[in-house]
């Protein structure tokens, strides 16, 4: 396969799994602040934060507001990774890889492009916010189970998890960076209602709620949240789940390769720090500096895999 | 039978002289024999059913789709090549002596080729103006020095064929650069499979389907030699082309990579691609980016469409290009009007296809000539395709015809003039009937039939049908409002 269209299949999928996050990210802030009268002066901060895009929004909006952090993520064609945005660069990206995914995925994907542009505030506002995300959580869903169900497990399958689990990590990391860090900083709140609702909610904006409640019960705390989300092996939106699909797809391409010649990107001191660590260890240790670490490494593999399989220089 | 129903009736041409035929009608009404079946089932048909062909062909091509890019279209350039439902019959005896002076003409041409950037020899000889050769925009003192294996250069020929007032194919002009439309012959013909089953397995019409197998066979033929199991690729300036549709079509059906200029590298003079797994080296390689794009090295220093070093890579036999560098000098307008004696010259044999004359308007006497009844010709440029520049004097305004005089008189070299050739014309569903359903009516056709060479010449049986949709035009160019149609060569 030619690098140019291995790099279209892996950065399409980073793309898709960046505008589903973003959107799951808006929708769950949203009814977070439904929940609680608003006691703090900017409720919708963290959520720039989150992305770590302070500087671009402060050029584009003067306050943060519901309306201005929405038009930010959703609409904004200023803003490269505007849910708007990453739809037109997965469509991009696809385009000149059609031959080798299954015609109902470009279907899929071209149909949520041509939608895109006709989204405003009125638009939204219309239809409802709840309404709004939860179709277009539908459509990434059935894109995820297009590509689930209709592809071949080959190379080109293998470069859209690649693309996918390196950009998962490093979503999951940031939310809880941000929550651990930014969130309620007294610490006479730790552990009080408005705490447990902004775990809830880090919970839900990585669909891990419910799974969580199957696996620890009902009563929330900061390690349980750390340990499905970073250290479980099989919840699929922890860290680990991820780094482990990871190795298993860079695995099959370095089989493959005629000629090693050289070091294949490996995940294997991700993969040890994900399967030793405990939550429990890690936020006595310091649960930032960790987070920290494995963003380093998660961008050291991605530089890694493009040099190695992509790069066209 | 319902003669004119079936869209007999031709339109009074605007000018005098030989009235155009009708390719399923006898000028006496009578169905001609190859099309007496498909005229008796289409006449059969409801009327209703008729009209809504078109409709359901449009509808197949969306959903598959077949599209092609417009130059200069930026609001979603990306259109339907409108399509014709009404199959063009060629018998099986027209399509052997066609085939035969399709094979003729494309070896001579490329023979040309072989020699004007060798010896030149037919120059020495003075077949040909030397200035004419050399002059042509598209001579490239590139191509010099660098041999195919198989002495093959032009690999891919679209000969455009128009049918005159007697009955006989002429050739209209020549296509040995990177001629495009093959696709849409076996998209067509897929369409009309779905449209009208029974009626294709009545008649035993010859199949298309092997264009990529034959297309694929005569590229690997090309290979250095040595190389039993060369890697072929297609190089495409990419999604923005009007043929990009082609391009992506072509490489899937043979099975080759697609190739962009980025994707290509060339070291110590062999060219690569890119692959995910390092370097793989490519023997030959089908391009459809023109000359000056190939490589910045030699040709246009600002492209990034091709690959820096391919012509080295060329000249040390590293790999082969098809169609070769500099082939363009045998389709040049001018040429054209040597091409009997380019026939004649390289392969001692009369041409079997006539063309359409054509007039030399760098020779004075020519020029004063044409100039005095300049509303009766056709002037084309000759160093364009696609339609692009033409004026078609009898349709033309007396401002249009004062601009073309200024700029033959100022650069009399760049053009060419035909007398208007009566275009056969083809029942088409481009009418509206008194119900205000589509309805059949003559419009103008051309043919462009594909010719492969390789160790052995192969043919595509039939090929392109344009038809010029809007009443009176000749222009068939996809590009200017033409469409296209099936065409239907019967087995023996």
């Amino acid at each position: 396969m030619l690098r140019r269209i291995a790099g279209s299949l892996f950065w399409a999928a980073r793309y898709l799994e960046r505008a589903q996050w973003r959107a799951r990210l808006v929708d769950v802030n949203y009814h977070l602040l439904l929940e609680v009268p608003p006691r703090d002066a900017e409720p919708w901060e963290p959520l720039v934060r989150i992305t770590a895009e302070q500087e671009l929004f402060a050029t584009l909006h003067s306050q943060v507001t519901e309306a201005a952090v929405i038009d930010f993520f959703v609409f904004d064609k200023e803003n490269r990774s505007s849910i708007r945005n990453c739809i037109e660069a997965v469509r991009a990206n696809l385009s000149p890889v059609r031959h080798l995914i299954s015609s109902e995925l470009w279907i899929e994907v071209n149909r949520l492009y041509l939608e895109s542009p006709r989204w405003s505030a009125q638009t939204l506002a219309a239809s409802g916010v709840s309404a709004f995300f939860a179709d277009l959580q539908r459509h990434f869903y059935t894109i995820a189970g297009i590509i689930g169900n209709t592809m071949p497990r080959d190379l080109a399958y293998d470069l859209i998890e690649i693309g996918t689990m390196l950009e998962r990590p490093d979503n999951v990391s940031r939310l809880l960076d941000v929550k651990y860090h930014y969130l309620l900083p007294r610490l006479e709140d730790i552990g009080g209602p408005a705490d447990l609702r902004q775990w809830a909610a880090v919970l839900r904006s990585a669909s891990a709620f419910e799974a969580f409640r199957k696996v620890y019960g009902n009563a929330i705390r900061v390690n349980r949240v750390v340990e499905i989300l970073v250290f479980d092996p099989a919840f699929p939106r922890s860290m680990r789940f991820c780094i482990e699909r990871l190795a298993g797809a860079l695995a099959r391409l370095a089989a493959e390769e005629g000629d090693p010649s050289g070091e294949s990107p490996s995940c294997d001191e991700l993969l040890t720090l994900l399967r030793n660590g405990s939550a429990e260890k890690t936020i006595a240790s310091g649960l930032h500096e960790f987070l920290i670490g494995v963003e380093a490494m998660c961008a050291r593999l991605a530089a890694q895999v493009f040099d190695r399989y992509l790069s066209l220089g | 039978m319902d003669a004119q129903r079936a869209g007999m009736s031709v339109p009074g041409l605007q000018a005098a002289g030989p009235q155009p035929i009708n390719e399923m009608f006898e000028a006496d009404g009578r169905a001609r024999p190859e099309c007496a079946r498909v005229i008796a089932y289409l006449l059969a048909m409801e009327s209703t059913r008729l009209a809504e062909l078109g409709e359901r062909a449009q509808r197949m091509f969306q959903t598959m789709g077949v599209t092609f890019n417009v130059y200069g279209d930026t609001e979603g350039g990306e259109r339907i090549f409108p399509f014709d439902p009404i199959p063009r019959m060629i018998s099986a005896e027209v399509w052997t002596g066609l085939e035969a002076g399709l094979i003729q003409r494309a070896q001579a041409l490329n023979a040309f080729v072989a020699d004007i950037y060798d010896q030149a020899q037919i120059v020495k000889d003075g077949v040909i103006p030397r200035d004419l050769v050399i002059g042509s925009p598209q001579f490239r003192h590139a191509a010099a020095g660098i041999k195919s294996p198989c002495g093959v250069y032009v690999t891919v020929a679209g000969i455009d064929l128009v049918r005159g007032a007697d009955g006989r194919f002429h050739v209209l002009e020549d296509n040995v650069r990177t001629p495009s439309g093959v696709s849409y012959v076996i998209e067509n013909r897929r369409i009309m499979t779905r449209l009208l089953p029974e009626l294709i397995r009545a008649l035993r019409v010859r199949s298309v389907e092997n264009y990529p197998a034959y297309l694929l066979a005569g590229l690997r033929e090309l290979a250095p030699r040595g190389i039993s199991n060369p890697t072929v690729a297609l190089l495409t300036p990419g999604l923005f082309n009007s043929a990009f549709f082609e391009h992506v079509f072509l490489s899937q059906q043979m099975g080759v990579e697609l190739v962009e200029g980025r994707d290509l590298v060339c070291v110590d003079h062999k060219l690569f691609m890119k692959t995910v797994y390092g370097l793989r080296q490519i023997d030959v390689l089908y391009r459809r980016i023109d000359d000056d794009f190939l490589d910045p090295v030699v040709f246009r220093p600002d492209s990034l469409l091709g690959v820096a070093g391919l012509t080295a890579v060329l000249r040390a036999g590293n790999a082969t290009l098809a169609n070769a560098i500099g082939t363009g000098v045998a389709d040049d307008k001018g040429v054209f009007a040597y091409t009997p004696a380019i026939i004649r010259y390289y392969l001692g044999e009369e041409p079997l296809l006539p063309i359409v004359e054509t007039f030399l308007l760098r020779d004075a006497e020519v020029r004063a000539m044409v100039l005095r009844d300049l509303d009766r010709y056709v002037v084309k440029p000759t160093g364009a395709s696609g339609g692009y520049g033409v004026v078609i004097g009898p349709s033309a305004t007396d401002e249009e015809l004062a601009q073309a005089r200024r700029r033959i008189e100022v650069s009399p070299a760049d053009f060419i003039a035909q007398p208007v050739f009566p275009l056969s014309v083809h029942p088409t569903l481009a009418g509206r009937g008194s119900d205000g359903k589509a309805a059949l009516v003559p419009r103008h056709v051309d043919l462009r039939p594909f010719v492969l060479l390789g160790e052995k010449p192969r043919v595509l049986a039939g090929g392109l049908t344009r038809v010029a949709l809007r009443e009176g035009s000749m222009i068939v160019n996809s590009s200017q409002g033409g469409g296209s149609k099936d065409t239907w060569v019967l087995e023996e």
